[in-house]
């Protein structure tokens, strides 16, 4: 019964995304693009609860859904593309696309269907996913990933100084002329 | 009815084929997207199908193990810098060109 459940919820949720990223890479209007991006998100934030992954379905929708996608939205608005409807791509760039997408697809598809992914270490699951992830990031064994860690936060903080001093430079140089920036900024 | 379900249930290959299939439809956003906005949220797509591939093999391959996840958190905070400053960087192309259309972007070329 609960295979069946988890079967269903798979299929439906694997269409639900599958249809909203289509949407997302198709739609001319770029702020309906973000919701969609939600959309696909939420549903793959479901999917990583279907796989047992509990912490990082938390982590999906607070950083995604709460911080990314409203960034997104944020640049949408301020380089004005909410009204403008983007020009249909040509039907080179259609073919393109679609040609290396599908060759992409069709080869990864014949690959995996090819190769068989044995269980390398099996047992026991944690019982905590969150207690085991938590030790993992801070373990500094053979096994432990405190350095990436460390590095993950220094470039975090390179890049929201990064994006302070970039969007800020072009502001102070234009200061002179342009009032509304400075308003705006300010 | 249920039995079919049951013996439908997914396996590593449909996970792994969901995750191909919006990493595919990621790159043809990444090639048809004019809106460097809009390229942004393909790049999002691939980011984040990555992500639930590593998740996949993780319940799969090692269920013993969360290393899977720990990348996985890698790739949520890489996906987060990469945002803020390919946002900071649209804003300020914004201001000074009054468009962030990818193919009228041409100030290295000369």
């Amino acid at each position: 019964m609960n295979e069946a459940i988890l079967t269903v919820l798979f299929y439906s949720f694997a269409a639900f995304s599958v249809l909203l990223a289509l949407a997302v890479v198709t739609s001319r209007r770029i702020l309906r693009a973000a919701v969609y991006l939600m959309g696909v998100l939420v549903s793959s934030a479901a999917l990583f609860l279907m796989l047992g992954a509990e912490f990082l379905a938390g982590v999906q929708i607070l950083v995604y859904v709460g911080g990314i996608v409203v960034l997104l939205v944020f640049a949408v608005m301020l380089t004005r593309s909410v009204e403008l409807l983007e020009d249909r791509p040509s039907m080179i760039r259609k073919l393109t696309g679609f040609l290396a997408a599908g060759s992409f697809f069709a080869v990864s598809v014949a690959v995996l269907s090819m190769t068989q992914f044995p269980v390398l270490r099996d047992g026991a699951r944690p019982d905590s996913n969150v207690a085991a992830i938590g030790r993992k990031l801070l373990d500094y064994g053979p096994e432990g990933y405190v350095l990436p860690f460390e590095v993950i936060s220094l470039l975090l903080l390179s890049a929201v100084i990064g994006g302070i001093v970039i969007a800020r430079k072009t502001a102070v140089s234009r200061a002179t002329g342009d009032v509304e920036i400075m308003t705006e900024i300010q | 009815m249920l039995d079919t379900l049951v013996g439908n249930a997914p396996g590593v290959f449909h996970w792994l084929v969901l995750s191909t299939a919006m990493f595919s439809i990621g790159i043809y956003g990444l090639l048809t997207r004019r809106n460097a906005v809009g390229i942004l949220m393909s790049i999002e797509l691939l980011l984040n199908s990555a992500s639930l591939n590593f998740i996949i093999f993780n319940r799969f391959v090692t269920p013993v193990s969360v290393d899977g996840e720990v990348m996985s958190i890698f790739i949520i905070a890489v996906a987060a810098a990469e945002v803020v400053v390919g946002m900071a960087i649209f804003v300020a192309l914004y201001k000074s060109r009054k468009t962030v259309d990818v193919t009228q972007m041409n100030l290295m070329r000369n």
